[in-house]
Parts: structure tokens; C-alpha cells; sequence
């Protein structure tokens, strides 16, 4: 991509106000350089401009500008993604959703909201939650993070062990395409026709175009909801304590687990009531009708005791528990109290592989001379170690990022993957092929050239950056196996 | 064209620092961006320059030598309201309020402005604040101005259109200044009424001796009758809180020292404040003058006995009797109580033991209202923003008055309100409480 | 077929996998006799059966119980039938992870019963569980009542190996519960209708099955008052398993309420977990429904289920067609009502069935008229459509002779994604033999 001229970037700038209005653009160097990272700050980036568009044909038209122009664009929401996936990676104009971020409608009698893009996760919840509704996917980030971005990364969270991730909750969008066309994916009703393209466009990572509109399932509230907390003194209990659970044939709303790394940044930030002498505790929480809880509850503390849980308390007030999650829910942000910087992992593994993996981790960041802190989705085994750093002191950056490929190709050789809800992004799109075969990426290459040929939608991100086997064309000739076997020729 | 890098940040070891003052706080923020819907500048524009997290990246940029100081950075920096609610849910203990009050220092120092600008914070920083008796007189002045019929003359004529700068805003928010008898300070000692539970010293504040002297006799009723011998040191003058949040360190260091001096003269138990911005700024006044080793060890000591007003009452059962007091009133947390202090059951837990008074909730209760100090004087387009989104908030919750404790949200609110011409009330939290008491004058 | 290809197909399953002739009669749709039926035993004779088609542009349709078999136009040209019976093993169960990876040719029976053994099951009912395949269970996007709690193919299935039109095998997303590596391949594959790829195996989600299951059945005079009701119950504390509203002819086929009056209906709602809790929400449910006009409310045998699953599909002997329809939930009675009228006013009968909570409507269409006359049936299924349309959701016709078929598209019209959808297919089928023509766009 060629550097823009300073004059042609005022030309530029000039016809994206004509677009979005004059308070909706920055190109200012210090303006752009706040925009330089997302929530994971060893990747930098600077756009030519950031623009605010609060319609969708505002982003239709920059969409349009930027393809006659040859620029790269992407959008970007709060910009609490972990794999920066939002970054500009080729320079060209990132589009802020932030001002689009109205509930335009709440039909209860179907349990939908129609919402824009830049809507903060925890907005929905609060707006339908008086009439005894909630939105159920919730990212840890969802104090902060937009539905938009939820949508990019098909964003799960804690209660994901019950209710499915973001695509589980999506019936419809309204897409801006990559060439600016405004399509709907599927609609209002559960089944689209044909093609579950609306599926698909969720968890493409801003790749196939820019939801505007999107339709969302709202759930009812439950009746009755139950919060334990066990506190076990060697993690390996509480990996044990996971699978006693499921092998109980319990399926729990949310089962998360705090290493005494962690435990001790959270206390630190709130209080919360974790006990800091532990070495892990499990998060497990229980909902749905209030009848018949009580003995669920109590086949779930049998099941860590069982497992060695040293002891176990219920949230016995609202508050108590919201303190609970609050401290679950701000873990990374709270390792600030402890370090300076950390990457956060997210690989994903079988359930009955975590005793396994998180030593193999432990010793991994070890060998690597850093720390690491977990604090993870045990119930649907999707690990997030955390490993602290200091970005000042040099070298560090270099071990941290060899430390996390490690730690991916552990989860890989257990049969997981390398995202549960990050997404790849730029972070791990090399890692890709530790779990992708060159088949398995090209026809991943093909299916986004059906949605975005010229490749300006969020470029670089998802495919590897050093194999040529993904880039944009016929696929090169393989010989099949029955050729091989000599069966049969090619002419 | 920039691409992603697996580059060292361009960050040098050691402290950080903007001219001399510590800015290595910066350092504990992570990036996560759990502050961003919490800002109310970032809710109302969406641009990273303009939240918490992106204000932590200027100023950690500024002091790398990333980014210099422009026009633009230090327009994005002064639009801070240095509410605090970032700091409230930020995991990671990121020390904002001191890290934006070094920014705008910096601004000062770098950037002090044209004559006129200069001028103002003279006035008003060096001359006004600081001499009790000039501020008792300018606010003669304005009495006469408001009560001459000057004022409806100015703004009829359209001649207040005319004033320069952001003075338009500071004259439609001109308090109507209460006569020289509702001005009168509380008495210099008022005794416990009933078995005596403490020994308290009262801050009768500035601007709040002028524009509110009745809640601060209202608020040593009330305390007397809670058990508490009330002192009014003398010598007191400002706290110097609104110099620190405009970037005047130098003054704010000198009256901080002299409100030490004025308190410690009396020896009281607690410190009681019932203005937010003073009490929040008073609890800091260990770390304000760490480096002044005659000072360091008498603010920490002077610091922790400071209280908010109804951090002190809630402490205990308001002692009775109480009078009923019938009206449905919603709370307004000013931001340096609820995110300065983090104190924010405690008004709650006293508005709910008053006989009659039935207490709604206030949507987004803890944001701020736009007044911020001086920030509606400095910053009028977005504070009326934000007193649009407060005011409207207020509405939809049907209450016949809106209690808060902070005077400068007294006054934003009630321009909000009337330019509405909403006959809700905006009450201090003292003058309910002082109303079951049977007070009043 | 050339005789070339027919050798190396033999040379690639074996002979006793290659069918032709008279032995492709279980084969033929709509009396289109395919060239050939082939049978693969694996993964790699699978790529082998399709990188051999595609050098020869012959078309292929992949074939699990052709269950589904005569959904959509029949292919514009002969080709393979290719059949996955003989891929039918289940690969692995780890009870303790709660995931399964099958073999695409397994029958749901066979795969339910396999997991029940170990207390668990893959969440998804549809009907003709003994017939129908994993694999085409998941290209045709089938479920049944249950779809209610436990949602549907694309939200169970979380890896996928398809082989491809090139004859390349490929695979999506993987074997953990939560996994966003990568584009969201097994989204792309269910509902496909084979048009895309193969699938040959998939890893699903499994929950433990519940204690104890109840289904209870209420009846009520008119189908209208139904609405009301199914919103009582969606907006309270319940967590029904399964909503099915079924109208008098429907209820009757199905053997569940034989007095139901015409008009009428029978509302059924399915309850599962622990044993109290069943019984709480089944008295909850009497307390609801009642004032709303439920009558009789009685509980069902287990064995209904799969009725509920078929129904109405069995309502006539003199089946001309079946729509299936996708509305919002809150249109689903009135759906039902105003297409039983329409059908009436055309000399028609009709017979409706829905799972009410997830606005997934069924309707049979028959007339007493033999032979059937296409352009009245056309005629009302268009004004179906129409109805379906104005109120946001969509038809697909399910069956119909090819007469109905040639007068009204089996596929509504997707408007603009449409687009994207061909170009989907045409980047991953650019030389258009996997199932050609059967599917919406034209695909």
C-alpha cells in the first residue's frame, strides 16, 4: 500500500466530512496514535483516519470511498479485543462504531432487540432487564466492550457453559459489505433461508463486512440463581472437581476457576472475598426454577468435596455474589495491580485434559523466567493464562510471545484450539496451522473471497502471514489420494 | 505506514514524570478498557482521546516523548471532568485523579494563555479563593448586580452575548447570592446536644460560605445534635482543591498547608467536610505534600481524620427524635463523594431513616453532572451535555427534589432544572436532615 | 455414464459399493434414476468418489437415509448418488468432555441409543430418527420439538470434515465446546443441503439426559386463543422443553386428541429435569393455561414425542404438499389459522403443526380430488408464502410433486444474500456438481 501524500490526505479528509459530518474524523498524528493498539497492547498500528459514522449508510459510503481509493478499512468498537483484531494493520481509515449504539427496538413477545453495533454489551441487559429480560452472552469485558465487537469475535464468557456463545444468540444483521452494498443475513425468525449466512458472519472477525443492525435473542431473567464458591489447596483438585461435576450429569450456568495468582490482583482491587490463602477456587454458579435447587446445589459441593475442595460457601446475598463476579470479571484488568503489562492466552482444551495442560503451562512460563495467572472458563475448558511482564525491560516481550506459542501448541496436541473467544486476529494468525491443515485454510481463503474479493476488509488478519498457500486465488493442483494410489490420472 | 510490531514499547525504565510531578501511575493501566462506558465524555463522543484509558496513553505518551503537547492533546486533556468514575471500576488501581491533575499542570505550564485567560485564573485562583474577605466582597458585587436589576438588564439586552470567552456561561450560572444575614457563618463553637460523641472541626468552604452559609449552619445543628461539639477554626480559607483541579499546584500546595495549620490550631477529632470536592481533595493532602518534609507527616496525620458529612452521620443510627419529612426525592451522588471517597450507601442509609421521605433511585446517579468544579465555566458545550443527560434522568424518576451534597452540583442541577422550569428542588442532603430535626431558621 | 468412470469408482469402493441399473431404484426421486449409486467406507474413498466426479463434471449427491431425499428441485442432470451407510461408526465419546465425534452415515437412532448407554444424548429430535443420518440430519438443518430448549443442528455441531467438490478433505472448527479459530465452517455446512461439500464426520455437544421427562397436552376450542397462550408461557417462570401447537386435524392424525373440534387445537408442552421440578412446572403450567381456555389437561406417553417430531406430516392419506414455515413466534397461531382459511377457501384441507416457541410451522395441503389439480395447489401455496412474507418470515415447500414444483419455487427468494450465497457456491464448487440446481438461488 502506498503512503498517502499530505495533500491527498486533506482531499481525503475533506470528502469523509462531507460523509460523516467534520466532528467525526481525526487524522491528527496524536489523535491516531491513541487508536495505535486494542486491549493487547504488544501490537501497534496507525490508521490515516478514524471515522464516527452513526448511520448505516455513513458506513456504507466511507466503505465505498475507501474501495475506490484502494484503502484498507476496518472497524473497530470499545476496542477491548485481546487479539488485535480491530488494528489498522495496513494503514487506511478505521470506522468507529462507538456512535452507533442505540437499542432501536424490543420486541418482547419474541424475545428479540434489534441493536446497533457500538451498544455496550451490559447496555442491553440493562435496558430490558426491568421487564425481566437479560442479554445472555457476557464477556468478561461487557462493562465496556460493544455487541459489534461481540458479533467480530463470536465473544463468549462465563454463563457460555449454558447458553452458547454470541452466534447462539444472533438471528439477523444488517451488513455493510465489503464493497458497500447494505445486505440483511438473516432476519427475524430463527431459520434464514439457505445459507446460515448470518452464522457464518459471526466469528469472521470483521472480515466480511460491518454489522449495522444487528438482531439479537434477549432470554428471560431465571427464576433463582445460586452461586458457590470452592476453595481447593492444589489447582489439580479443582481441575478434578470440574470433571466431577459434568460426570454428575450437571450441567451448571457457569463454572470458572481463580489461581492464587489471580486471586491475590482481584482482592487487592475489590475485595471481593476470595480467600487469598488458596491456590485456586472455583467460580460455579447454578440457575433456572428455584424448585428442586437446593438439591442441585448440594450435588455440586458434594462433587468438589468429593474432589478435595478444603471448603465451600454460597453467595448468600445479591451483593455478595455480584462482588464474586465482579472480581472474576475485572481479573485482567486487576493483574495491573501486579504487573505492568501481561498477555492473555486463550486456548481451548478438552475438559478432561486441564490437570494436564495447566502444569504443562506452569512449566512452560517458567522455563521462559515469567510469571503466569489463570483465571479461566474451567466448565467448557477454555484456559486463559495470563503471563506478566514488564515491556520496559527488554527482551521480555520476545519470551513472552515464545511462551505463548508454546502454550498453544500444548493445546493443540490435546486436541483443542488456539481461540475460544479472543479470536485470532493478528496475534495468532501464525499459530493457525497448528490446528489447520493448508485444505482446511483455503477453503477458509475461499469462502472470505465470496465475501470480500479485494481483500481491503480487515486485511491481515486470521491467515497465517508467512505461507503463500492462503493467498487469494485458484488453489494450486494436490494430487488425491487415489492418484497417489495410482488409481486414476489427471489428463 | 505503520505495521504491527513485536518492538519493545518505546518506554524507558525509570519513573515517569510531567515537569517533576510523578506520573508513573500510568504504568498500572493495562489497557483493558473496563473504564470506557463509565466516562461520561467517552459516552457522549466515542473517541478514545477522550475516556480514561485513552487520556492515561496521552499522558504516558506525553511524558515518553511520544506525543507532544498541542492544542488538540491539551483540549482532549482539559475535557477530562475529573469525575473519577473511571477510578471506581478500575481493576487495576490506576491512580487517575492524580495523574489528570499533573496533566493539567503541565497544560498550565506549557500553554498559560492569552492575557484575558490569565487573568481569570488570577482572579479567581490567586485573589478571590484565597482571601476570604475579597470573595465576601465580590460577592456583595454580584448581589448588587443580581438584586440592582443589572442582571435581567444584561441578559435582555443581549448584551451578555458580548462578554468574552466563556464568560456568557459563567454569568447564566452566577448563584443568586443570598443576602449578607443568610450569609453568616455558623457559630465558632456549637455544643453536643445529648451524651458527646466526638469533637468535630466543620470546613465552612469558599464559595460554599458565600453561596450556601445556611448549610453550613444546618450542618452544626445537625452534628451538635448527633453528639458532636462543633468547631469553626478560625484561619481557615480555601482548601485549595479548585487550584489543583485547574492546574494551579503552586497555590494549591500553599493552601493546603495553611488549611493544615487553621485545623490543627483546634485539635478536633475529625475534620467533617459537606462539600465533595474539599473533602476528596483534603483526604489527598498526604500525597500533596509528601515532598514537603515539614509538612509530609502533619498532612498524613491532618488527612486521616478528614470525613465526609454523611460518612461521619451514617457511622451511627441518626439519633432522635426525627421529624416526618413527606416528599419523594431521588439522590444525585456528586462525583467526589461516590467516586472520590467511595462513599455511597452512606446518604442513602441517612435519607432512609427520616420518617415520610420515600428515596427513588436516580438512573446513572453516580455520573457526573457537568458543574466538575470550574469544568462548566471551562468547558460549557460539554457540560451542558451532560446537565441535559442529568436533568433528564431527574425527570423520568417523578421526585419532587433531587438531594445531593456538593454546592457546585446544587448549582448546575437547578440551572438544568430551570431552564426546564421544573419545579423540582435540588436540596443539600444537610437541609433534609436538619428539616427532621425540626431546624431551619 | 462412461464406462471408464464406472471402473474407476469400482476400482476406488470396491464393485460390491458401486450400484447400478435396477438396483438404484431405492434412488430414483421424482423419477430421475441416477447412473450409479456408490457406497465409501471411508474418509479418503469419499475424496476418492468425488475428486473422480469432478474431473468428469458428473454431478453428486451425497446421500445419508434419504430421508430428506425429494426436498428441493431434483438434480438437472444424472449423476452419483453417494451413499454414506457404510460410514456409520461412532468414533469417539468421552462422556466426561461431553463431545462425540460420528461417522456422517450413522442414523440418529443408532447414535442416540449408543450415547444413552452412557447417560447422555446429542440434544436434537427430529423425526425418522431410525432412517434418518447425523449427517443428513445436519445438511437439511432437521430437529424436531425439543429445538425449543436445546436449539438446533448449528448450535450443537462444533467440528466438521467435509470433502469438498475438489475432492479435498477439510476440516472446520474442531473437537473443544468453544472454539473461534477460523471462519465458522460448521455454520456453513448445516442446512446446506450437500451443495458445498460432503460431510463425512462431525464432533457434537452432548448434554446428560434428564431425570425424568413429561409431556402434557391441553386442549382448547379455538386455535386462535393459542397465541395468547404460548406467549403466557414463554413470558413466564417455565422452561418447557418443547412448545408444539397442533390444529384439530393435525391433533388427530397424530393420535393425540381425536375429539379436538374443527378449529380447535392442542397445545403441548413438554417439561424435563429433576423430578420435582417436572412437577412444579407441569401444575404451573395447568395454573397458566387454564384461564386462557386450556381444557383437559392431560399427560401424554413418552411415545408421543416422535409424533410431535412427524407431525403433521401424516395428517391425509392424499398429501399434495407440505410447507414448512420460519415466523416470529408471535405469528405462529395466526399463521396457522388464516392458512387453514385460505386452504378451505380454495376447496382445500389442510393440516397444521408448529413448534410454537421457535416459530418453526408446518402445514400439510390435500384435496379430495384425485388426480390433484397442481395449479390450485400452486395457487394456495403461493398465498402462503405471500402470508409468511408480510409477516417477516419465509416458506419452504418440503414436498410437492414436480407439477406444484415447476408452477411454484420450492426456495423463497433471499433478496440480496442470495448474491452471496452464489458466490459462496462458486467459490467452493466452481464446477457446480455437488447437487446442482436443487437449491435456493439456484444453486
Amino acid at each position: 500500500m502506498a503512503t498517502l501524500t499530505d495533500s491527498r490526505k486533506r482531499e481525503l479528509r475533506r470528502e469523509l466530512e462531507t460523509i460523516v459530518g467534520p466532528d467525526a474524523v481525526l487524522s491528527d498524528p496524536d489523535e491516531l496514535l491513541v487508536y495505535e493498539s486494542d486491549g493487547l497492547t504488544l501490537f501497534r498500528a496507525l490508521a490515516d483516519f478514524v471515522v464516527f459514522p452513526t448511520s448505516t449508510e455513513h458506513v456504507s459510503a466511507v466503505v465505498k470511498l475507501a474501495n475506490r481509493e484502494r484503502l484498507p478499512f476496518v472497524a473497530r468498537g470499545a476496542g477491548t479485543g485481546l487479539s488485535g483484531g480491530c488494528l489498522p494493520a495496513e494503514g487506511g481509515v478505521v470506522i468507529s462504531l462507538m456512535r452507533m449504539n442505540r437499542v432501536l427496538e424490543v420486541d418482547y413477545d419474541n424475545q428479540l432487540a434489534v441493536v446497533e453495533p457500538g451498544l455496550v454489551n451490559l447496555h442491553l441487559s440493562w435496558k430490558v432487564g426491568p421487564r425481566g429480560y437479560y442479554y445472555a452472552p457476557d464477556p468478561s469485558s461487557q462493562q465496556a466492550c460493544t455487541i459489534g465487537g461481540n458479533i467480530a469475535n463470536n465473544s463468549g464468557g462465563p454463563h457460555t457453559l449454558k447458553y452458547g456463545v454470541t452466534t447462539n444468540h444472533v438471528l439477523g444483521l444488517q451488513v455493510v459489505m465489503p464493497d458497500g452494498e447494505i445486505v440483511w443475513l438473516g432476519g427475524r425468525t430463527r431459520d434464514a433461508q439457505g445459507y446460515d449466512l448470518a452464522g457464518v458472519f459471526v466469528g469472521s472477525e470483521g472480515t466480511f463486512g460491518i454489522a449495522t443492525k444487528i438482531v439479537v435473542r434477549i432470554l428471560k431473567k431465571p427464576q433463582a440463581v445460586k452461586t458457590v464458591l470452592a476453595v481447593f489447596d492444589q489447582i489439580d483438585r479443582a481441575s478434578a472437581a470440574v470433571s466431577a461435576v459434568i460426570a454428575r450429569g450437571l450441567v451448571p450456568a457457569a463454572m470458572e476457576m481463580i489461581d492464587h495468582l489471580t486471586i491475590q490482583a482481584v482482592e487487592d482491587a475489590f475485595n471481593c472475598g476470595y480467600p487469598r490463602d488458596a491456590d485456586a477456587a472455583l467460580l460455579i454458579e447454578l440457575d433456572g426454577l428455584a424448585v428442586g435447587m437446593e438439591g442441585q446445589l448440594e450435588r455440586i459441593v458434594e462433587a468438589c468435596r468429593d474432589a478435595g475442595a478444603r471448603e465451600t460457601r454460597t453467595a448468600k446475598s445479591e451483593s455478595e455474589r455480584q462482588l464474586l463476579w465482579k472480581g472474576r470479571k475485572s481479573a485482567f484488568g486487576a493483574y495491573g495491580r501486579v504487573s505492568p503489562a501481561y498477555m492473555v492466552m486463550d486456548g481451548v482444551i478438552p475438559r478432561t485434559k486441564l490437570p494436564y495442560v495447566l502444569s504443562r503451562v506452569n512449566e512452560i512460563v517458567a522455563a521462559h523466567g515469567l510469571r503466569v495467572g489463570n483465571v479461566f472458563h474451567a466448565g467448557d475448558g477454555n484456559l486463559h493464562p495470563n503471563i506478566l511482564y514488564d515491556p520496559r525491560k527488554p527482551g521480555e516481550e520476545e519470551r513472552v510471545v515464545a511462551a505463548g506459542a508454546e502454550i498453544m501448541k500444548v493445546c493443540a496436541e490435546v486436541g483443542g484450539s488456539i481461540s475460544g473467544e479472543h479470536g485470532i486476529g493478528l496475534e495468532k494468525s501464525d499459530f493457525m496451522p497448528f490446528i489447520f491443515s493448508a485444505a482446511d485454510l483455503t477453503l477458509m481463503q475461499r469462502l472470505k473471497n465470496a465475501f470480500n474479493p479485494t481483500g481491503l476488509c480487515n486485511p491481515g488478519k486470521i491467515f497465517p502471514t508467512k505461507k503463500s498457500c492462503v493467498e487469494v486465488g485458484p488453489v494450486a493442483y494436490r494430487p488425491h489420494a487415489i492418484e497417489e494410489k495410482g488409481l486414476a490420472q489427471r489428463f | 505506514m505503520s505495521t504491527p510490531t513485536h518492538t519493545s514499547a518505546p518506554a524507558p525504565a525509570g519513573v515517569l514524570n510531567l515537569h517533576g510531578l510523578s506520573v508513573d501511575g500510568v504504568n498500572q493501566c493495562v489497557h483493558c478498557g473496563l473504564c470506557l462506558a463509565y466516562c461520561p465524555t467517552f459516552s457522549e463522543l466515542g473517541t478514545e482521546m477522550d475516556s480514561p484509558r485513552g487520556r492515561i496513553f496521552t499522558i504516558k505518551s506525553l511524558a515518553e516523548g511520544r506525543m507532544s503537547l498541542t492544542d488538540s492533546v491539551a483540549q482532549h486533556l482539559s475535557l477530562c471532568l475529573d469525575c473519577r468514575a473511571c477510578e471506581t471500576v478500575c481493576p487495576a488501581g490506576v491512580p487517575y485523579g492524580r495523574l489528570i491533575e499533573a496533566a493539567k499542570v503541565e497544560i498550565e505550564r506549557q500553554q498559560p494563555g492569552a492575557l484575558p485567560r490569565r487573568l481569570f485564573r488570577w482572579l479567581n485562583f490567586g485573589l478571590l479563593l484565597g482571601h476570604p474577605r475579597l470573595l465576601r466582597l465580590a460577592a456583595a458585587g454580584a448581589r448588587l448586580y443580581q438584586t440592582s436589576g443589572l442582571q435581567q438588564l444584561v441578559r435582555r439586552s443581549g448584551l451578555v452575548k458580548l462578554l468574552p470567552g466563556t464568560l456568557p456561561a459563567w454569568e447564566a450560572l452566577l448563584p443568586s447570592v443570598p443576602s449578607k444575614a443568610e450569609r453568616t457563618p455558623p457559630p465558632r463553637t456549637t455544643l453536643a446536644d445529648g451524651p458527646r460523641r466526638a469533637r468535630v472541626a466543620m470546613l465552612t468552604g469558599c464559595i460554599q460560605a458565600v453561596v450556601f452559609g445556611a448549610h453550613n449552619r444546618a450542618t452544626a445543628r445537625v452534628l451538635a445534635r448527633n453528639g458532636c461539639d462543633v468547631l469553626v477554626p478560625e484561619g481557615q480559607r480555601c482548601c485549595g482543591a479548585l487550584n489543583a483541579h485547574g492546574g494551579d499546584h503552586a497555590r494549591a500546595l500553599a493552601m493546603a498547608r495553611q488549611t493544615i495549620d487553621a485545623f490543627e490550631a483546634v485539635a478536633a477529632d475529625f475534620v467533617i467536610v459537606n462539600v465533595s470536592g474539599c473533602g476528596a481533595h483534603m483526604k489527598a493532602y498526604g500525597h500533596l505534600l509528601a515532598d514537603d518534609p515539614a509538612y509530609a507527616e502533619r498532612a498524613k496525620r491532618f488527612a486521616a481524620t478528614v470525613r465526609d458529612l454523611a460518612e461521619f452521620l451514617a457511622q451511627e443510627p441518626l439519633r432522635g427524635p426525627l421529624q416526618p419529612v413527606t416528599m419523594t426525592c431521588t439522590y444525585h451522588d456528586p462525583c467526589h463523594v461516590v467516586h472520590g471517597q467511595k462513599i455511597k450507601s452512606e446518604p442513602r442509609r441517612l435519607l432512609a431513616q427520616i420518617p415520610g421521605l420515600r428515596l427513588v433511585e436516580l438512573p446513572e446517579s453516580d455520573w457526573c453532572c457537568g458543574s466538575a468544579g470550574i469544568y462548566n465555566l471551562t468547558q460549557p458545550e460539554m457540560a451542558t451535555r451532560l446537565l441535559h443527560r442529568k436533568v433528564g434522568h431527574v425527570l423520568e424518576t417523578s421526585a419532587e427534589a433531587v438531594v445531593t451534597a456538593n454546592p457546585g452540583c446544587i448549582l448546575q442541577i437547578q440551572a438544568g432544572l430551570g431552564a426546564h422550569q421544573s419545579p423540582v428542588r435540588v436540596l443539600h442532603l444537610v437541609e433534609i436532615l436538619d428539616r427532621a430535626y425540626g431546624g431551619g431558621e | 455414464m462412461p464406462g471408464a468412470l464406472r471402473e474407476k469408482l469400482s476400482a476406488a469402493v470396491g464393485p460390491a459399493n458401486v450400484l447400478t441399473g435396477i438396483e438404484l431404484s431405492p434412488y430414483v426421486v421424482e423419477g430421475r434414476t441416477p447412473d450409479a449409486a456408490v457406497f465409501p467406507g471411508s474418509i479418503d474413498e469419499v475424496a476418492a468418489v468425488v475428486g473422480l466426479a469432478a474431473n468428469e463434471g458428473v454431478p453428486v449427491t451425497p446421500w445419508g437415509g434419504g430421508a430428506a431425499a425429494s426436498v428441493g428441485m431434483p438434480a438437472a442432470r444424472a449423476g452419483l448418488v453417494l451413499g454414506l451407510r457404510r460410514m456409520s461408526r461412532l468414533l469417539e465419546h468421552e462422556p466426561a468432555d461431553l463431545t462425540a465425534t460420528v461417522e456422517a452415515g450413522m442414523t440418529m437412532g443408532a447414535f442416540q441409543a449408543a450415547l444413552g448407554g452412557r447417560g447422555q444424548w446429542m440434544s436434537l429430535d427430529p423425526a425418522d430418527a431410525d432412517r434418518a443420518t447425523v449427517g443428513g440430519v445436519l445438511a437439511t438443518n432437521a430437529f424436531g420439538p425439543r429445538r425449543h430448549l436445546y436449539g438446533a443442528a448449528r448450535d450443537l455441531l462444533i467440528g466438521v470434515t467435509v470433502v469438498t467438490a475438489d475432492g479435498a478433505v477439510v476440516r472446520g472448527g474442531g473437537k473443544v465446546v468453544k472454539n473461534v479459530a477460523g471462519y465458522d465452517l460448521p455454520k456453513l455446512f448445516v442446512g446446506s443441503y450437500g451443495t458445498l461439500g460432503v460431510i463425512v464426520e462431525a464432533t457434537v455437544k452432548l448434554r446428560p439426559l434428564p431425570d425424568h421427562e413429561q409431556l402434557q397436552a391441553v386442549r382448547f376450542e379455538r386455535l386462535k386463543d393459542t397465541g395468547v397462550a404460548v406467549k403466557a408461557i414463554m413470558g413466564s417462570d417455565l422452561i418447557p422443553s418443547a412448545i408444539e401447537l397442533l390444529d384439530a386435524a393435525a391433533a388427530s392424525s397424530a393420535g393425540l386428541a381425536a375429539d379436538t373440534p374443527a378449529g380447535g387445537a392442542v397445545l403441548v408442552v413438554g417439561f424435563d429435569g429433576p423430578r420435582e421440578q417436572v412437577a412444579w412446572q407441569c401444575a404451573e403450567l395447568a395454573r397458566i393455561l387454564v384461564p386462557l381456555g386450556g381444557q383437559q389437561t392431560r399427560t401424554l406417553e413418552a411415545e408421543a414425542w416422535s409424533r410431535l417430531a412427524a407431525a403433521p406430516g401424516t395428517a391425509r392419506p392424499a398429501t399434495a404438499a407440505v410447507m414448512t414455515f420460519s415466523v416470529v413466534p408471535s405469528l405462529v397461531a395466526e399463521t396457522m389459522d388464516r392458512g387453514a382459511g385460505i386452504a378451505r377457501a380454495r376447496g382445500l384441507h389442510s393440516a397444521w403443526a408448529a413448534h410454537a416457541g421457535v416459530g418453526a410451522v408446518r402445514a400439510v395441503l390435500a384435496s379430495d380430488a384425485a388426480p390433484h389439480e397442481p395449479a390450485a395447489i400452486a395457487t394456495v401455496l403461493g398465498e402462503w408464502r405471500e402470508m409468511a412474507r408480510a409477516g417477516g418470515g419465509h416458506a419452504t415447500l418440503a414436498w410437492a410433486p414436480l407439477a406444484v414444483k415447476s408452477r411454484i419455487p420450492v426456495w423463497d427468494d433471499p433478496g440480496a444474500a442470495g448474491r452471496i450465497m452464489q458466490r459462496i457456491k462458486s467459490q467452493l464448487d466452481p464446477g457446480n456438481i455437488l447437487n446442482p440446481g436443487r437449491f435456493i438461488a439456484g444453486i
